[in-house]
Order: C-alpha cells, then sequence, then structure tokens
C-alpha cells in the first residue's frame, strides 16, 4: 500500500451519483469537513483501524451465517470504515417518505385483514388476486383486532439513491433485520475515528433499544401497566441470531425460544426457574410459517401449539403481526404508489422503481425482450437469493433464466438496472467508489419513531450492484448531520 | 430466570470444569512422559482413562510395556484422543465447543466480557491441532488452555450478579466437581490398590492434578501417605478441590436459588452426603480398597441424582396446575 492520500485515485464516475463528491470531483459541501479529515490519514493508518475493527467483530461474534455454507459458518459482515454522510434535509425527505409509506400500508393491512370486504379492493385499486392469492395473506388474520390497530410496528425500508434523487427498492414488513450492524457499525466507528464524531455533531442512535422497548410496550394488552416482553428468536442458526441476542439485551428482556413458551387457558407463558411467567408481548423474529403449529405449518418445531388462539383472544400481542408480508410482496410493490393516493390523498414522497409484473402478459413479454437490461426478482424471495442482474449475466445464463420464468411467469417481476449511487470504500488501492444502498428502521406504535440512521449497504466488489450481507455486501456508518 | 438459560449457564459451567480438570491431567500426564519408567506412563495413563470411563483407543496399552519408542507414540494418540478428538464428547476442545456454544444460547443473560473470554479461546483452540502442540512444550499449552478457564471463572466472579445466575453457575461447577474428583479418586484406587506397596509419586501426582500438593506438604508432611491423600481429597472442607468442599458449595446453593421452586430432593441428597463424610467417613477403614471404592461410586451415584433432581425441578418441570396469572 502506498503511502499517498486516501482519495489520491478516487475517480468518481460521472454515470452515478456519488455521495461524496460532486461529478466535477469536488466535495460536497455537507462531506467537506470529513473529506479533509480522511485525505489526511495514510491509507495504511485506515486499513490497520479495518483489521482491528474486523477481528473485534469476530471475537465479540457479530456475525451472521449463511445458508447452504457449509464451511464459514459464522462470518462478520464486513464493515467499511468511511462513513457515508447525508444532510439533514435529505434525511427529513427519507423520514417523511418512510412515514407516509408505513402509514398507508398499515391502512392497507388493516383493510384487507378486516371482517368486511376490503375497500381497496372493490375500488379496484389493486387486483383481488394478489392480495388473496398470495401466499403471504394469512386467512386466519381475517377480522382478528390487532392491538392498536397496528399490523406492522417495525419496517425496514430498502432505499436507493440515483441521479433522480431516492427510490425504494423493497419494503421489508415481516421480520426486518440488519438494526444490531446499524448500531455495531456505528460503535466500531466511535471507537475508531473517535474525534470525528465531536467535530461532525453526527446525530445519535444509540436510543435506538429504548424506542424499541417503548413501542412493543404499547402493544400490552389492556389492563397490564408493566407488560413482559420477549423476543422469540429460531435459534443459534438462525442466521440473524447476533441481532436478536443483541436486541433482546439492549431492551432488557428475555430472548426466548418456541419451547420456552406455552398457552394455558389461553394465556401464555414462558417457563422459568420460578415457574411459569406470563408473557404479554411477542417480538417475534421467526416467521409466519412457525409461529404456531397449530395455526400455520403444522410441521413446525420452532412454535408454540395455541400462541395464535391467545393472540386472537387478545392476551398476547405478537408483533410484527402474522400476515404482513403480503404488504412487502414483489409484485404488490408495484401498487404502493396507489395505496398511498389512496389511503392518504398525497402524493408519496419517495418514488416506486418501475416494475414490471410478469404475471401481466405485458410485463412478461417486456421483461424477456429486454433481460440484457433488467434486474430480474423472484416474487416470495428476499436477500437477494435467485435475483438476475442482466447486464452481468452471461448469454446463457439469461436463457436458462428466461426458460425459469415463462415456467411461471407470476413468480419474477423485473425493474431497470438502477445506476445506484457510489460512496468512497476503503480498498488495497486507497479510497475507490463503490454502490451502496440503506435500510432505516421505522418503528409505529402510538406514535412512529425512527432513529436517524440506517443499515447502509455496501457492495465491496468493484463494479457489483447486490448488496446483500448473503451476497458478499459489506456495510457502513451512516450519518445523519444536524440542521 | 429463564429456565433455558439456567440450563446453558449450569453447562458452561459443567463443561468448563471438565475442560479444566481435563487440562490438569493432561499437563501431569505429560511430566510423568518426561521422566517415569513406562509403567508408571502405562499406569497413570490407565488411571485417566478410567476415571474418565473411557476406553483407550486401540485398546490396552500393556502390549506396549516392553516397547518405550511405541510407548511415547501412544501416547501422542491419546493426547491427541482426549484434547481434540472430534468424536470424544469431552474433549477438551469438545468441552469449550460445548461450553461456548451454550454461552452463546444465553449471551443476553452473560456479561460479555464472559463471551469474549470463552469466544476468543475456542477460536484459538479450533484453530490447532495436536502435531501443533507436540514438539514444543506441550504441557505449556494445557497450562494456557487451564489459565483461559481460570480467566473465565475470574470474570465470572467478578461481573455475575449473585442471582439465580450464580447459582446456576455454581450447581454446574460444584456438581461436576464432584463427580470428576469421586471418578478420579476411585480409578486411582483401582490401578494402585490400597493394601499394596505405593509408589510415592504416583500419590503426588494425584495430589498435583487436584491442585493439593503444597497445601498438603504442609498440612501432613512429604510422606504421600495414600490414606491421607485421600481423606483429604474427599473430606477437607477448606480444601476448594475436596469433594466436600463441592458439596458445601452445592448445598449453597441449592438453599439460595428460585425461592419458590425448592429442589428438595437434591438438597437432602446433597446434605446427607455432607453428613456421611463428616460422620461415618473417618470411622470406616480407608486401608480397605474396596469399601472405599464403594463410597466412592455411592458419592457418584448421589450427585448424579442431585444433578437430575435440578434438572427436573428447575429445566425440564412438567406443569402440574393452573399457574397463577
Amino acid at each position: 500500500m502506498k503511502s499517498a492520500s486516501l482519495f489520491s485515485s478516487y475517480e468518481v464516475n460521472p454515470a452515478f451519483y456519488d455521495e461524496m463528491f460532486s461529478a466535477t470531483g469536488v466535495p460536497r459541501e455537507h462531506c467537506k469537513a470529513l473529506w479533509e479529515h480522511l485525505d489526511g490519514m495514510s491509507g495504511a493508518d485506515i486499513a490497520a483501524l479495518q483489521d482491528r475493527t474486523e477481528q473485534s467483530f469476530l471475537h465479540e461474534g457479530i456475525t451472521f451465517s449463511v445458508y447452504g455454507d457449509e464451511s464459514a459458518q459464522e462470518r462478520i459482515i464486513p464493515i467499511d470504515l468511511l462513513p457515508r454522510v447525508l444532510d439533514a434535509g435529505e434525511w427529513g425527505l427519507i423520514e417523511r417518505g418512510l412515514r407516509q409509506r408505513l402509514r398507508a400500508l398499515n391502512l392497507f393491512l388493516a383493510d384487507i385483514y378486516a371482517e368486511e370486504p376490503a375497500q381497496i379492493l372493490c375500488d379496484g385499486i389493486v387486483p383481488v388476486d394478489l392480495v388473496y392469492g398470495c401466499p403471504q395473506y394469512r386467512t386466519q388474520m381475517r377480522g382478528v383486532q390487532v392491538p392498536l390497530g397496528i399490523h406492522v410496528f417495525l419496517c425496514g425500508t430498502d432505499l436507493v439513491r440515483t441521479h433522480d434523487g431516492f427510490m425504494v427498492l423493497e419494503d421489508n414488513l415481516r421480520v426486518p433485520s440488519g438494526v444490531s450492524y446499524m448500531l455495531a457499525n456505528r460503535r466500531a466507528l466511535k471507537t475508531s475515528m473517535r474525534n470525528l464524531f465531536r467535530l461532525h455533531r453526527v446525530c445519535g442512535i444509540e436510543q435506538y433499544g429504548k424506542l424499541l422497548r417503548q413501542t412493543l410496550a404499547e402493544f400490552a394488552p389492556a389492563g397490564v401497566a408493566d407488560p413482559c416482553i420477549v423476543l422469540l428468536t429460531p435459534g443459534v442458526y438462525n442466521s440473524a441470531y447476533y441481532e436478536h441476542m443483541f436486541l433482546a439485551r439492549e431492551m432488557g428482556v428475555e430472548l426466548v425460544q418456541g419451547k420456552d413458551l406455552l398457552v394455558h387457558n389461553g394465556f401464555v407463558y414462558m417457563r422459568t426457574t420460578d415457574g411459569l411467567q406470563r408473557v404479554d408481548v411477542i417480538y417475534r423474529r421467526i416467521d409466519d410459517d412457525y409461529i404456531d403449529p397449530l395455526a400455520f405449518r403444522q410441521d413446525s418445531r420452532l412454535g408454540t401449539p395455541g400462541l395464535f388462539y391467545a393472540y386472537r383472544m387478545g392476551n398476547v400481542a405478537i408483533a410484527n403481526a402474522p400476515g404482513t408480508g403480503v404488504a412487502d410482496d414483489k409484485s404488490l410493490y408495484a401498487y404502493v404508489p396507489d395505496i398511498i393516493r389512496y389511503y392518504l390523498n398525497e402524493e408519496p414522497l419517495l418514488a416506486n422503481v418501475d416494475t414490471h409484473l410478469c404475471r401481466e402478459p405485458e410485463g412478461l413479454e417486456y421483461t424477456l425482450d429486454n433481460l440484457e437490461q433488467l434486474v430480474v426478482k423472484v416474487v416470495g424471495s428476499s436477500g437477494g437469493y435467485g435475483m438476475l442482474v442482466g447486464p452481468h449475466a452471461s448469454a446463457d445464463e439469461r436463457a436458462a433464466y428466461a426458460a425459469e420464468i415463462r415456467k411461471d411467469p407470476a413468480n419474477y417481476v423485473s425493474q431497470p438496472t438502477l445506476n445506484l449511487s457510489c460512496a468512497p470504500c476503503l480498498t488495497d488501492e486507497g479510497a475507490a467508489p463503490r454502490h451502496v444502498d440503506l435500510r432505516p428502521f421505522v418503528l409505529c406504535g402510538q406514535e412512529t419513531r425512527l432513529v436517524p440512521g440506517a443499515f447502509c449497504r455496501v457492495a465491496l466488489r468493484p463494479g457489483s450492484l447486490v448488496v446483500n450481507s448473503s451476497q458478499g455486501g459489506g456495510g457502513k456508518d451512516l450519518w445523519v448531520l444536524p440542521p | 430466570m429463564l429456565s433455558r438459560n439456567a440450563q446453558g449457564l449450569y453447562w458452561i459451567s459443567r463443561y468448563l470444569e471438565r475442560a479444566q480438570h481435563g487440562c490438569r491431567l493432561l499437563a501431569d500426564q505429560l511430566q510423568t512422559l518426561e521422566d517415569r519408567p513406562v509403567e508408571e506412563i502405562d499406569q497413570t495413563w490407565r488411571r485417566l482413562y478410567a476415571s474418565l470411563d473411557r476406553e483407550p483407543v486401540g485398546g490396552s496399552l500393556e502390549s506396549n510395556l516392553d516397547d518405550e519408542d511405541f510407548m511415547l507414540a501412544d501416547s501422542y494418540t491419546l493426547a491427541d484422543d482426549l484434547t481434540f478428538e472430534s468424536s470424544n464428547p469431552d474433549s477438551i476442545l469438545n468441552c469449550i465447543a460445548t461450553a461456548r456454544e451454550n454461552a452463546r444460547q444465553v449471551r443476553n443473560v452473560i456479561s460479555k466480557d464472559m463471551w469474549y473470554c470463552l469466544n476468543v479461546a475456542y477460536l484459538k483452540l479450533s484453530k490447532v491441532g495436536i502435531a501443533d502442540i507436540w514438539d514444543d512444550r506441550p504441557g505449556d499449552f494445557y497450562l494456557h488452555a487451564e489459565d483461559t478457564i481460570r480467566t473465565f471463572s475470574g470474570i465470572v466472579d467478578s461481573t455475575v450478579y449473585r442471582d439465580d445466575a450464580w447459582h446456576f453457575i455454581q450447581l454446574g461447577r460444584f456438581v461436576e466437581r464432584v463427580q470428576l474428583l469421586a471418578a478420579l479418586i476411585e480409578a486411582q484406587i483401582a490401578v494402585f490398590p490400597l493394601d499394596e506397596a505405593h509408589i510415592e509419586s504416583e500419590w503426588r501426582s494425584l495430589l498435583q492434578v487436584c491442585e493439593a500438593r503444597s497445601t498438603f506438604s504442609r498440612r501432613y508432611s512429604l510422606e504421600y501417605q495414600p490414606v491421607n491423600v485421600i481423606n483429604f481429597l474427599v473430606s477437607d472442607l477448606r480444601l476448594s478441590r475436596s469433594i466436600r468442599y463441592a458439596l458445601a458449595r452445592i448445598v449453597e446453593a441449592l438453599e439460595r436459588v428460585s425461592e419458590k421452586r425448592p429442589a428438595r430432593e437434591a438438597r437432602r441428597l446433597a446434605g446427607h452426603m455432607a453428613a456421611h463424610i463428616d460422620f461415618d467417613w473417618p470411622r470406616h477403614n480407608l486401608n480397605d480398597t474396596d469399601a472405599t471404592r464403594t463410597v466412592l461410586r455411592e458419592l457418584r451415584e448421589t450427585s448424579r441424582k442431585i444433578h437430575e433432581n435440578i434438572e427436573t425441578t428447575y429445566f425440564e418441570y412438567e406443569i402440574e396446575d393452573t399457574p397463577g396469572a
């Protein structure tokens, strides 16, 4: 590694929005101080900090598991120490946009799970089969009075930026993860670049655990003053187990597995050394299918028999509510702007990405004709599994993928390959641009709360657009600066 | 405290106690390899394996008695078996891996330093094999491993809040200790019967394994009389690696843990066993090999029952009546 300044060989590619530099290579106003500071450091200094941070992640066990990878069961999400910075105006737009979006999606869920026929379907805004035909639509939830009338108490929305501004890539309304990395990356950065924080007055995010607990407590059954909150995890073999443990600790609540719980006379209890203790609120980090073998998948050994019954009785809160996956389905996504207009009578503040639904003949035809320019996603999947990035695939791969699409068109959607924005990342040759996105987390109880921060994901391979941790992505700290 | 968490803490300390015991046994065995005759090496290996209820790999060692090279080569295999062998659930590596796995399950209720210590120990240990440690002062490896476990105990002492978490950690550690000590002393007597002429170094090494040699020398003498050694390791209330001391800690923990659900049977058994050592043990003839072995076997059996009662009282209890809600 040469000892030249960090940014000496940094080249802004005008095809992509650069988070730190304008198209002419001048640092943006809100990044100037950071740039000056970083440019004064040698690449070797930062690389040493980087190594130390990753070592401490491994030792602390800040790891995740990749399914289908026997060799490295526990891996760290690589962290890039160069922070990404948003100014107060940019963050303000994101915050307002996300509040609006979640408000509309919660109204949508309340509508489609109400006893009476869903208004939005009657009015023809969203195709009926897209809701009732969706595997994530849970008929068991029909007519259930959910606490506060809110189905989604926590949402993690993926946002990207292009030259046209911020866009919503997808909503995660089931069991969104990543918030622990947001907090771990912040702590790592504070450890290694302490003096930067005072200089920039970066907005704090450390209150997240407290807000999470406060929001969950608001879902407690009526009359319970000091609710017993638990976090329900599938266990240590789940890829996000570290996060479950971390959050339980941050909140000071028990981390339970399905087998720790039991239902008796319609109430939920956990098995403690003092006997059974009543549970009031469950922040569940297991999928709908595995919550309760009596209500959902019968072969589930992770769940607790009778849990859903206790939930319907109103004796326990489950957050997020079962069945929220219908609203983050990749086909339904295309209708979210209409959903916002329908319920709120407002224009969406954050744009959607153009989406072609292969379930519709025009969408299918367009997708197959333009495969080399599109990103194709599997409707029911997440984590970047099964997707095709057309421009980066070989002709053979595209042909094979096209055959798959034809077999089951409804299972696919396509979107233009986005020119994701870039931010400087540390490489062996100093700082270099890499593509990034961000996932802020929105909490929704009696009021909507979010901390000014996000899990910022970065595609570490040069040119790669895939930021998923399971596909070689890493993380960055994201700074929001005060006005 | 959540039952599964209590169970996790209990097993962390049981496995670490076992790992530490293994480290001490092997460190002692490696000293034997340095200068003792092959017969003694063979005997100490047999004592070691018998105390762990395990068959030596490759069966009996006796055929090698006339060939020192074979014996030393076997020692390499045996040390590997007890240290790194993945199919041996009680190998030191497996004990630490299992302790760490339990710690991962209960990470949200243990201190960060506890986790960190155990995780780093495991990550280091999982990167080496017997070939890496054998040629260059293998004894150091066991000393280091033991040091790590001691560090962990120190962190436990200084960071764990004295609620049920603490009591279950104590229970795991001392239930395991009673079992290991009773098994070790019994194996010692089986290999070196009390009514035969004794080899002093073997009794000294037993004390060494139990961290009791220098204390013994001060309290008794430099004559390592088997009867005195056994008596010391079984009945001395002030020796942390004695059965009686471990029982006192078990009784103490059982009295304090979960006031709402006393483990009555475990308390009765532990109290009974303590009284037996205090009042009956001094009256029986320690030179009677069979009688002494019988008592030691009973102690082991009782401690197994204590374990079972703890398990059914706190970890996996049946739900009897309507819970008070």
